[in-house]
């Protein structure tokens, strides 16, 4: 009979079920999602550029399931309390309180199967399609990743089994308190604000010493290494969370203290709006911020790691092309790129060996990679040295003879020459008589430059093939021009890049339905304040006004820290990108439109629960 | 002659559509209120005492009829309008106090005045004013969390009255009073109807309550059934709106 009724108020209450459930099977999906990655070992080491990726993931694992834990747990009390009233009503009735509580805990329970259950068919589906679009998108291409994968499946129903019996069992004890009176009269009781003391103060300043720990074990990660990341996880988590239980409050006491801003129009409302909701959402914010930060932080690293691709090629190379005796098909293709620098060296081709002309070179010096410290990287310069008449490179050792290349020209004649154009053929320099002298068929080398490297991919492949045929090479065959580089780095950094936009999505999905369950499952509480005004006279452009601006304060603390964060956190990247603050504003600037978007849809939400459209 | 300040002629209020079920909550009502005046309006359950309030309140519309507050019509008025007109000609006191709990009590007071853009400087002693004619000065900066129900409806009152509305509008304000709180209230309403010439319009169902008024109308669905004046002392009157109530249940039946 019990059980009859209970589902009877299951049904009425179907609205704020569909939240709930729609809540918790987000964040299952969610963390299944991240354990396909994580958990599959293979994928991850043969894909990833970091050396201690699986420790990464280790770490993320951690964080993803501090986060979890209190989203549960939150959602489960606000399960309990859409039934207070209800199982006081029954008690009232003359129903037991064993009874009920027995009903409660196979209520969280059976809520979580459901969830549990549809939340990894949702994240088997979520990973084969976002993984299918990225591979697609990345031109990435790896049989490793598997969106059905049984291990994930396996952790992530014990690791929620688990959470929902400890909610289950917390819900219980919380029933067991209470008295009947307390369960009937639980919607009427009153918010409290709580006070602060100099307690407040000092957790505030730890907080912040907490955080500044994070960050500077970020910026130095080079020298702690792997504790680096594990003082960071700890510190970080834990000043965000310290942040906004103290720190928050208090700027927002102080905004209210402003005597002249507060009793103007609605803003008191606002305010007290504000703190009241700052107060009851200190974790939740603390959880957004750090999904905001893992969100952006992978987004940011992927893209990062994806302009590293040219910031490395462009540093590997100056010039675009080197090209030998282009032909007419080659000079058309040419023709099409708009070249800011272009150089010609003709040369002699004899049985001795490739004679080029001293004055081509002194005349107009290719640019040469400066290499002498990382600071240099990508900068060039013009071979400062002499370059004396005679002087060879390659060619049998034994036969040397002629003065000692310098290192400048070394290298330049090596790029003007590369290797696979006439093998291991001797390389001289010859001055006007000498050229003049050499008996043997003319030849020209090129080297072109443009700006734009990354816009004419398809050209760059083009001639790297006609060149592969006029050298009579396999197709197969390696030949280290810019473009080869260039694909080999991308092929080596997709799999880097294809996580952290994996992760990235996930994260800012499970940070969407975690900021707005908490928002509208509070609305109802909302709904009479807004009635109450609007009765004495509050025009409903107001009204709005003041949502969009409190809901705005709400949406913009958490953005601005994890934003911080994510900007001190690519710090950790520089060992191995050149730099990682390069465009980072895009990735940035793209979370803040999906953000704001966001915000929108929950003030609209938000309004329809709390001042519905004219009866 | 004092001028009126609510002139309500001929009212209807129909619920349901044409041609089906119709239910008339109010079937011609009429009646003026001067300035002034402390009236209240009587009815049994159901008797359409409550959509008269709101139709008088604009938080509802007549299908038919017109009222006038203050001068104005405001069957004619557009929505934004109508909630300008009630945040500066109304007050209101309503049963369950509708304070707003994550403000002080100054803070509530105070929120009328700030919506009409009334300066900072300028607040603060209207609030004081007002606090010190209900006596609940000492209470302003606490929560109302944390008074008791008759301070919280005093600070109801205070709130419906600083902003010198042209009638006050009270929906069962004793409502959730305990005996001595509510008697406390109601020599408040009349010490203010009195001393400062405030109108006011009381629903209430509680003969007590209402013996505290110069004039009672009783309606009876949805139509006007009797008035009365207060002629000799408030026990007297209290007596006579008992021998209404109990004339209303009979001819009823």
């Amino acid at each position: 009979m019990l059980f009859k009724l209970s589902m009877s108020g299951l049904r009425s209450k179907y609205k704020d079920y569909i939240v709930l459930l729609a809540g918790l099977v987000m964040s299952i999906s969610i963390f299944y999602m991240f354990q396909t990655l994580a958990m599959n070992k293979a994928f991850i080491e043969a894909n990833a550029m970091i050396g201690p990726i699986q420790f990464v993931f280790y770490a993320g694992s951690v964080l993803l399931s501090i986060v979890t834990f209190f989203y549960i747990l939150y959602a489960n009390s606000f399960l309990l309390s859409l039934r207070q009233k209800e199982f006081g009503m029954y008690m009232t009735l003359g129903a037991r309180k064993n009874k009920i509580t027995r009903l409660m805990f196979m209520e969280t329970v059976v809520i979580g199967l459901i969830s549990l259950v549809i939340g990894i068919a949702v994240g088997v589906g979520l990973a084969q399609v976002i993984g299918s679009m990225l591979m697609k998108e990345l031109e990435f291409n790896s049989d490793g990743y598997h969106a059905l994968y049984l291990p994930s499946l396996i952790v992530t129903a014990i690791f929620f089994t688990a959470l929902f019996l400890i909610s289950a069992i917390m819900n219980t004890i919380k029933m067991l308190r209470v008295t009947v009176l307390q369960l009937v009269h639980a919607d009427v009781q009153t918010d409290k604000i709580a006070k602060r003391g100099k307690k407040t103060v000092f957790a505030a300043i730890l907080s912040i010493i907490l955080l500044l720990i994070g960050y500077a074990s970020m910026i130095f990660m080079t020298y702690l290494q792997q504790l680096g990341v594990i003082i960071a996880l700890i510190t970080i988590t834990s000043g965000t969370y310290l942040l906004f239980m103290t720190f928050l409050p208090l700027i927002i006491l102080a905004m209210k203290r402003n005597k002249k801003r507060i009793e103007k129009g609605l803003n008191a409302f606002t305010y007290a709006q504000l703190n009241f909701r700052i107060n009851s959402l200190t974790k939740v914010l603390a959880t957004v911020t750090m999904l905001i930060a893992l969100s952006a932080g992978s987004i940011t690293a992927g893209m990062s790691f994806k302009n590293n691709i040219m910031i490395m090629v462009d540093g590997a190379d100056y010039y675009d092309v080197t090209l030998h005796n282009p032909t007419k098909a080659e000079k058309e293709l040419l023709a099409s790129i708009p070249f800011t620098e272009q150089k010609e060296y003709r040369y002699k081709v004899s049985d001795k060996g490739i004679y080029y002309l001293k004055d081509d070179l002194m005349n107009h010096p290719p640019r040469i990679m400066i290499r002498a410290s990382k600071e240099d990287f990508g900068k060039t310069k013009v071979p400062d040295a002499e370059l004396p008449t005679g002087a060879e490179i390659r060619g049998e050792k034994n036969d040397k003879h002629g003065p000692q290349m310098p290192n400048d020209w070394y290298e330049a004649m090596e790029m003007i020459q590369p290797y696979y154009v006439y093998k291991g053929e001797r390389v001289i320099i010859a001055d006007q008589q000498m050229y003049d002298r050499v008996q043997g068929k003319e030849g020209v080398a090129l080297l072109g430059k443009s700006d734009q490297f990354d816009a004419h991919l398809s050209t760059w492949k083009q001639i790297d093939a006609m060149q592969k045929s006029k050298l009579k090479l396999t197709s197969d065959q390696y030949i280290n021009t810019k473009y080869s580089n260039y694909t080999s780095f991308r092929a080596f950094s997709a799999g880097t890049v294809y996580m952290g936009f994996f992760l990235g999505i996930a994260f800012l999905a499970m940070m969407a339905s975690c900021l707005m369950f908490k928002i509208l499952t509070g609305a109802s509480k909302d709904i009479h304040r807004y009635e109450m005004l609007r009765k004495i006279g509050v025009r409903r452009e107001l009204l709005m006004k003041s949502m969009y601006k409190e809901l705005f304060y709400v949406f913009l603390f958490p953005a601005i820290i994890g934003i911080i964060h994510v900007l001190i956190g690519m710090e950790m990247f520089s060992f191995i990108l050149v730099h990682p603050y390069f465009r980072v504003w895009l990735p940035i600037l793209i979370f803040l439109v999906i953000y704001a978007v966001y915000y929108f849809i929950t003030v609209q939400l938000y309004r329809g629960i709390v001042m519905p459209r004219k009866k | 002659m004092k001028t009126p300040v609510v002139e309500v002629s001929n009212v209807k209020k129909v619920y349901g559509k044409a041609g089906e079920n119709q239910s008339y909550a109010l079937n011609g009502v009429s009646f003026t209120i001067h300035e002034g005046e402390f009236v209240g309006i009587m009815g049994p359950s159901g008797s359409g005492k409550t959509t008269l309030l709101n139709v008088i309140s604009t938080l509802d519309q007549a299908t038919e009829g017109m009222v006038r507050i203050a001068g104005s019509d405001i069957t004619k008025m557009k929505q934004g309008a109508l909630s300008d007109f009630r945040s500066q000609k109304l007050g209101f006191i309503f049963q369950d106090f509708n304070l707003l709990e994550n403000l002080t009590i100054y803070e509530n007071i105070a929120l009328p005045l700030s919506l009409q853009g009334v300066t900072s400087r300028q607040i603060g002693p209207k609030v004081q004013k007002v606090a010190e004619t209900l006596g609940i000065t000492a209470i302003l900066h606490k929560n109302p969390a944390e008074v008791s129900g008759g301070q919280k409806q005093r600070c109801a009152a205070a709130r419906a009255l600083v902003h010198e509305p042209a009638i006050i509008l009270g929906d069962e304000p004793t409502g959730a009073l305990d005996s001595k709180n509510a008697t406390s209230l109601l020599t408040a309403m009349t010490n203010l109807n009195q001393e400062h010439g405030v109108s006011i319009m009381l629903v209430t169902h509680d003969a007590y309550s209402a013996s505290y008024c110069e004039r009672i109308l009783f309606i009876q669905d949805g139509e006007m059934y009797k008035e009365i004046h207060r002629q000799s002392s408030r026990e007297d009157f209290y007596r006579e709106i008992l021998d209404v109530l109990a004339d209303l249940g009979t001819t009823k039946a």
